[in-house]
């Protein structure tokens, strides 16, 4: 248990519950996500896959089910800052500079001031910003932007980053430029990722694994396997990218039987 | 700067021509000074009672300031407590509102009467709570309208309510708090104006508009209105300096 970065197991969330507008959000979700493991969740709208994260980040609670964080409860683990979060809003406060906003969780886990600008430092020049540190958030684009939130997000080199497509809202070019980032950012620091998205391509190409899911009830269908070596440009132009595109694609449309109770197991799959 | 002068000329012009024309009615159609006295009277009798002027403007502009200070820090005081406990907010917004819509006019008489009518206090009093509204509403929306993700993203860092309320609802609110002021602020020369006629201290520009007025000293009478104008827009450029200082991201594109 202690070497899975997240576990989930039989997580459902119902909103207003025995209510005339009651809404099964999740319905029976298990998934693992091992250490240093890259997981993207994938699916329409109202699918459900947000709600999973947030369920995992312990921002609304489950309604039946168990989940582990590192090893601990979601409560523990958000209160020991195990894992990082972005948005697809960067979220920057507007009256700090790009570094104090990278300084938020420090600020907020008790270090001391140097300790908390050196590390900010540190991070912008991990996300190439460093000569932007003391510039204000609306002075960068919204890549940049988007940057100094990823940035913040490992503040506290959490085990676990949490992502809810945070390049929905960035033109094609910047989005693949971020996606090698992320990539050469989570390999680097050994972080497990858990990744929202609507992109099949961006899915492919970041995960070990692509966690498909479907609507009305929210539930995972499918868990497809990505096997592409060093990921870099030309990774997007192989076969085995656009085979692994096209199964998630066919998963998505239903095509391919559905995986059984159980959901995506990490031993199934592996 | 070009920018800034091509922004100034045309009401300073626009103004220049209604004095030159305002001037030109009175002297070619004889008008009287009791019906309406000419610029140039009103200058040369403003310019000769200069320290008076001073000294009238710099009673009500204390007023002003004293009321607009404590109205202010009330309503800050009830949108913080609004925002934080909920059993208050339906309390506190039909309150003020009520507040809002207290006649001064009416109520000034009163509290002439409740507190010493020789001091201050009642005309203190009248502008704070005609500054309260303003301030309050739109420090509370401050508070309030706070973006969704960003609350998200302090809750998933477990910031407690308060440190919420440092990091987020606080900035968040500054430039609606000046949003506030801006309106807040030459209302608050208004009021202090207008409850120096409901009798007490013969001091301030709205006792001497009122006396000058009765002794057909018109220029006079003018001549403060003047000062009036010149305290109201100085207190509101002092608060649009403030807000440009304090509050330098107000007004950009958003990052959130």
């Amino acid at each position: 248990m202690s070497t899975l970065a997240v576990h989930a197991e039989g997580v459902w969330k119902i909103f207003n519950e025995g209510a005339a507008n009651e809404v099964t959000a999740l319905s029976d979700v298990s998934i693992d996500v091992g250490k240093g493991e890259f997981v993207s969740l994938i699916g329409p709208s109202g699918c459900g896959k947000s709600t999973l994260l947030r369920v995992i980040a312990d921002l609304i609670p489950s309604t039946r089910g168990t989940v582990a964080v590192a090893g601990m409860t979601p409560h523990e683990a958000r209160e020991k800052h195990q894992y990082g979060m972005a948005f697809q809003q960067a979220a920057l406060l507007d009256w700090r500079t790009v570094r104090r906003n990278v300084e938020l969780p420090l600020e907020l886990a008790g270090w001391d001031k140097e300790k908390r600008k050196a590390r900010a430092l540190e991070l912008l020049e991990m996300v190439q910003l460093q000569d932007f540190a003391e510039h204000r958030p609306w002075e960068l684009s919204g890549g940049m932007q988007q940057r100094v939130a990823i940035a913040r997000s490992l503040a506290t080199d959490p085990e676990i980053l949490l992502m809810d497509e945070p390049f929905g809202a960035l033109d094609e070019m910047t989005r693949e430029r971020m996606q090698n980032e992320l990539l050469r950012i989570s390999k680097a620091t050994g972080t497990s990722v858990v990744f929202v998205t609507h992109s099949i391509p961006e899915a492919v190409y970041l995960s070990n694994r692509v966690v498909v899911m479907s609507p009305r009830p929210g539930r995972i269908t499918h868990v497809v396997s990505v096997d592409l070596r060093d990921r870099n440009e030309d990774t997007r132009e192989s076969d085995a990218f656009f085979e692994s595109v096209t199964a998630v694609r066919e998963a998505l449309r239903g095509r391919v039987a559905p995986v059984g109770e159980g959901g995506a197991r990490l031993a199934e799959t592996s | 700067m070009k920018g800034r002068l091509n922004a100034v000329w045309p009401p300073v012009l626009l103004g220049a021509i209604f004095l030159i024309a305002w001037q030109a009615l009175v002297v070619v159609q004889d008008i009287k000074p009791y019906l309406l006295p000419a610029p140039s009277l009103i200058f040369t009798t403003f310019t000769s009672n200069l320290s008076l002027m001073l000294a009238t403007g710099l009673y009500t502009a204390t007023t002003a300031v004293l009321g607009l200070v404590l109205g202010t820090l009330v309503g800050i005081l009830f949108a913080m407590v609004a925002q934080r406990f909920f059993v208050f907010r339906n309390l506190m917004i039909p309150v003020a509102a009520g507040i809002a819509a207290v006649p001064i006019v009416a109520l000034t008489p009163i509290l002439n009467n409740m507190f010493d009518i020789t001091s201050r206090t009642p005309r203190v009093l009248i502008t704070a709570i005609v500054v309260f509204f303003p301030i309050f509403v739109n420090v509370y929306r401050g508070l309030t309208e706070v973006p969704a993700v960003q609350l998200e993203l302090l809750r998933s860092l477990s910031a407690t309510p308060r440190t919420v309320l440092r990091v987020l609802r606080i900035p968040n609110a500054l430039p609606f708090f000046f949003t506030g002021l801006k309106v807040a602020a030459p209302l608050a020369v208004i009021a202090a104006l207008v409850a120096e006629y409901f009798g007490g201290p013969q001091e301030g520009l709205g006792s001497k508009i009122a006396s000058s007025a009765a002794n057909t000293a018109y220029g006079r009478a003018w001549a403060y209105v003047v000062v009036a104008i010149i305290l109201g827009l100085a207190f509101y450029l002092i608060t649009l300096l403030l807000e440009r200082v304090t509050t330098p991201w107000a007004g950009r594109t958003r990052s959130a």
